[in-house]
């Protein structure tokens, strides 16, 4: 078995992020998105049970790799990585061309994915990753049982539900259900003699096109005036009469 | 602009986020027509105003891939150049499978567009409802996916005058076993009048005891952060935020919530927000009608008793 894992490096969730003529400001330094990570959990816990091989698949500025590093520690055998002039601002269709083309380099049968990364949060690269490569897509994956064969729950609208994991097929993981592993001092090491191929656009069937033009980004004036109270032990009855007042109550 | 919608069916009706988009393309004007997904039997989900096809599945398949390519050949055969979807599961698994055939990648979290012509611009809220990203989209078949409580519900009268189909399995699809509906006890997140979230300040998930107490006071439903969801606290489903839901109760209680901008794009709206923080400079209070500097601990079990 072969799976390819998607590891998006996005700029520290910690700082607010910018923007610089409609495109997300990318700084050297970035990290892997911790939604990649519940991702990269599903597949280390299926490289454990079946042997299999599991690539780290990424696509956006490389600057240090800290974030492929990260993913790679948590396990994962090698990545393959693109980086291109061309997919900078890259709408969610290019992305996921270029990323099922990556999956297919890997031989993938199994391609995982957070349900949306943190930054663009478009939340349709796996499935078009699933029609790109013509698979089945288990998407809101939210628990994982690994036996004689492979149980998904699925996360639905109105509760959950079972599949059983076809042979080949792409993945889409929510942030729960399973607990990210992190990793040791020992599996930091190791990382660092992991292949981290860099893949050419030339070698990707690539059509997808950008049709979103950016426009402006328009602040809008909060025009929030509320009031701020420190408890000192009767805050509770502040907020029951204001309750009462707007007639919550 | 001639329009589609990817509707979806919610207890034997149109779903609140189907009529919402319904709503903003009368207002704007445009001629639409509704394809809408689910596995109910006989919904009242026609209507004199518009064409409305009926796609049934099987509960027991994921099928949906199946369900993009007979939407791919509608929008193909009637010249389709708007679509649109709301943001739920459903849809965003049928527009990314669409997206791929039509070659047309889709906006997503779209809070409002404005058609002028044959030019269709979109609004997404960033910075937390801070900002708003204008893009122009330029491909001939547009597809937007709309973030719930974007616009209001349509009122129109729903009958039984659409036309159904029956979705049958192609190689793609998987069996489904186990479905599990999850027990709707108690007020839902999406159209209760008051909300109460949880964060990371209400320290352990023993502590959410006091926001259930709390809840059941005031009939409350209760939701929380991306945080907690991720620590197991709470399902998925009651997560708050960019990528959870979007609520826009009367009243809006934040216990021991910071506020990132990915929580507050899912509340923000909120009639009335109380924040109760220890930590007087955290974001929440930015946008809180009433905020309380203080332990939520202590304040909610006193709320409880005194209400």
């Amino acid at each position: 078995m072969k799976i390819a894992v998607c590891a998006k490096q996005i700029p520290d969730p910690a700082n607010a992020v910018s923007y610089n003529n409609g495109k997300i400001a990318r700084p050297e330094e970035q990290v892997l998105d911790d939604t990649d990570r519940y991702g990269i959990e599903v597949a280390l816990q299926l490289k454990e049970k079946f042997d299999a091989e599991v690539t780290v698949i990424s696509m956006g500025k490389l600057g240090t790799q800290k974030g492929i590093q990260q993913a790679l520690q948590m396990g994962a055998d090698k990545a393959l990585v693109i980086e291109d002039e061309s997919l900078e601002n890259a709408n969610a269709l290019m992305t996921s061309n270029v990323l099922s083309g990556i999956a297919k380099i890997a031989e993938a049968d199994i391609v995982i994915f957070g349900t949306e990364s943190s930054d663009g949060y478009s939340g349709v690269v796996p499935q078009q990753v699933s029609r790109y490569m013509n698979l089945p897509c288990i998407s809101y994956v939210k628990g994982i049982d690994i036996d004689e064969e492979t149980v998904l729950t699925r996360q639905t609208i109105t509760g959950s539900e079972k599949v059983v994991m076809p042979a080949q097929c792409v993945i889409s993981v929510t942030a729960s259900g399973v607990e990210p592993r992190y990793p040791n001092f020992k599996d930091i090491m190791a990382a660092k003699s992991k292949v981290v191929e860099p893949v050419e656009i030339s070698s990707i069937e690539f059509n997808a096109e950008q049709n979103q033009e950016f426009v402006e980004i328009k602040s809008v004036s909060s025009d929030k005036s509320g009031e701020k109270h420190v408890d000192e032990g009767d805050a509770f009855n502040l907020i029951i009469e204001k309750l009462k007042e707007i007639k919550a109550i | 602009m001639k329009s589609l919608i990817i509707g979806e069916v919610s207890n034997g009706s149109l779903s609140s986020g189907t009529l919402e988009i319904i709503s903003k393309l009368n207002s704007e004007g445009v001629d639409f027509s509704v394809i809408t997904i689910g596995s109910e039997q006989d919904p009242q989900i026609g209507s004199d105003a518009f064409e409305n096809t009926y796609l049934q599945l099987n509960p027991d398949e994921l099928s949906l891939s199946v369900v993009a390519d007979e939407i791919n050949e509608v929008i193909n055969t009637n010249s389709v150049e708007l679509v649109l979807a709301s943001s739920t599961y459903v849809g965003r698994d049928i527009v990314g499978f669409l997206s791929v055939d039509q070659n047309s990648s889709p906006v997503s979290n779209v809070i409002d567009f404005t058609i002028d012509n044959s030019s269709l611009t979109t609004t997404n809220s960033i910075d937390g409802g801070e900002s708003e990203y204008i893009t122009k989209i330029t491909s001939n078949v547009k597809i937007l996916i709309i973030r719930p409580k974007s616009f209001e519900p349509a009122d129109i009268e729903l009958n039984t005058n659409f036309t159904s189909k029956t979705i049958d399995k192609n190689e793609l699809t998987s069996p489904v076993h186990d479905i599990f509906i999850e027990e709707k006890t108690g007020p839902q997140l999406e159209d209760s009048k008051i909300v109460i979230s949880a964060g990371r300040g209400m320290v352990d998930v023993e502590n959410l005891k006091l926001i259930e107490d709390l809840a059941t006071k005031l009939n409350a439903a209760i939701g929380g952060t991306r945080a907690i969801v991720d620590a197991g606290w709470m399902p998925y489903s009651q997560q708050v935020g960019q990528t959870g839901k979007t609520v826009k109760p009367d009243v809006y209680i934040a216990c021991g919530i910071s506020g990132a901008t990915q929580h507050q794009v899912g509340m923000k709206d909120s009639k009335y927000i109380i924040a109760i923080n220890k930590d007087e400079e955290a974001p929440i209070f930015q946008i809180a009608d009433l905020g309380v500097v203080g332990d939520t601990l202590s304040v909610i079990p006193k709320l409880v008793e005194n209400l």
